[in-house]
């Protein structure tokens, strides 16, 4: 694969040759059998980040201990998201802490996955008619797999988590790949709840082009809010350069 | 019923004009007395008999009454009887005065039923948001505040919701 020569690099400069876009015509065979085995390597090997919010939080000792073991199945926990795959959301999120969660989210690498653990994150739960807590975590982040239960037993977390391993292994869990895609839309649900000056450090937009994942829904009215904090952060409303790694680390 | 009461009790509620107290159980009494009397009763009691806990204050927004109900959680190591003073204060305009004079961790108190109620405590320390620092409504938990109007208003359901009426 290294030295095709359907490989063109690309000339501009600000782009890392190590992390340049793929055109999707050099997608070949071998690339999709390599794909293939690459999402079945990946599949065996997840780390949730070590974030845990509501009182679901409290099923995840046995399952990640002696008792229920999810190291046989390759899932283990990490204390920071910049090296996790697996956003657990483990139960109810108040707004304050959905920002946290928000932050956290975005400082992953891509391919990652949110599981929404427990009913708090599926439609509120029991905290339906509280101020505090947000009802549909989808609204504010793709979830590839919610698993219901007040709160659900460590079997069901297993359930799940095989779940998403047999997802990740057909190559089907994508949802991460529409937060850069519909970002225009979250962001919006974002400030719905947070107010028009709600921006994070993390450059979405940047990123969704670096990934190739930048469509006409990535940028809108509310990416256009960001514009204001573009100076102060990397973030800009519409790029028109893809940023080099100076820029990225400031 | 006060010959149980511990004598120097009874001489501390003695000190204070219209004080009513009963005894709800083993250990427990129950005090009310009017609002501006209490810290000479928090004062007494600290320096009499022993109570140097303040263990909680709460405050109870009744629907129907005009008035804010704060109760005084104490205790005494000596006596071992717990106190509960309860007071009752005007909600407009909603002001107290602090006891952090008398008790230290009162502070963190009203802090909290600043933030939850509105009542602000003349004296206190700081009355800044705690928990609730991005909060911009109303204190949450005053029976004015409708929690399921606010959430009906700010929040979308699933194809099902768990609103009865819908
Ligand atoms: S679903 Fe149940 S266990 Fe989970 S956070 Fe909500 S209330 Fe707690």
């Amino acid at each position: 694969m290294k030295n095709s020569t359907t490989i063109s690099i690309s000339s501009d400069p600000n782009t890392d040759i190590a992390c340049r876009t793929i055109d999707k015509k050099e997608r070949s065979l071998l690339r999709k059998v390599i794909d293939r085995i690459a999402d079945r390597c990946r599949s065996r090997s997840l780390f949730i980040l070590h974030y845990c919010t509501g009182c679901g939080a409290i099923e995840l000792p046995p399952t990640i201990t002696s008792r229920f073991d999810s190291e046989r199945l390759g899932i283990q926990p990490m204390v920071t998201p910049r090296q996790a795959d697996i956003l657990l959301i483990t139960g109810y999120l108040s707004v304050k802490t959905l920002k946290r969660v928000i932050l956290s989210y975005e400082q992953m690498q891509g391919p990652k996955y949110v599981i929404g653990m427990g009913s708090c994150t599926i439609n509120g739960g029991m905290y339906w008619n509280s101020y505090a807590t947000i009802k549909r975590l989808q609204e504010y982040m793709p979830v590839d797999l919610y698993i219901a239960g007040c709160m659900p037993r460590p079997e069901a977390i297993q359930e799940g988590f095989l779940q998403l391993m047999d997802k990740i292994d057909k190559g089907q869990a994508n949802a991460w790949e529409t937060y850069y895609q519909n970002y225009d839309a979250y962001l919006g649900n974002q400030q719905a709840l947070f107010g028009p000056n709600w921006h994070t450090p993390t450059d979405v937009i940047a990123e969704a082009q670096h990934y190739n994942f930048l469509t006409e829904k990535s940028i809108g009215q509310h990416t256009a809010l960001l514009a204001k904090f573009a100076s102060e952060y990397v973030t800009q409303p519409i790029p028109n350069k893809v940023l080099s790694q100076e820029e990225a680390v400031e | 019923m006060s010959e149980q009461l511990p004598s120097v009790l009874e001489s501390v509620f003695r000190e204070i004009p219209n004080l009513a107290f009963e005894e709800k159980g083993a250990r427990r009494l129950r005090v009310k007395l009017r609002a501006d009397t209490l810290p000479a009763l928090l004062e007494l009691l600290k320096g009499r008999a022993g109570y140097l806990h303040l263990s909680a204050i709460s405050c109870v927004d009744w629907p129907t009454l005009n008035e804010f109900e704060l109760v005084y959680h104490l205790w005494s190591y000596e006596i071992k009887t717990l106190i509960s003073a309860h007071i009752y204060i005007p909600k407009v305009p909603g002001r107290y005065v602090s006891v952090y004079d008398i008790y230290t961790p009162a502070a963190f108190f009203e802090r909290d039923i600043h933030e939850m109620f509105g009542v602000y405590f003349d004296g206190s320390p700081d009355m800044e948001p705690f928990i609730l620092t991005e909060w911009e409504g109303p204190p949450p938990m005053l029976k004015s505040f409708s929690t399921v109007d606010y959430v009906e208003k700010t929040f979308k359901w699933q194809d099902y919701s768990p609103l009865v009426n819908d």
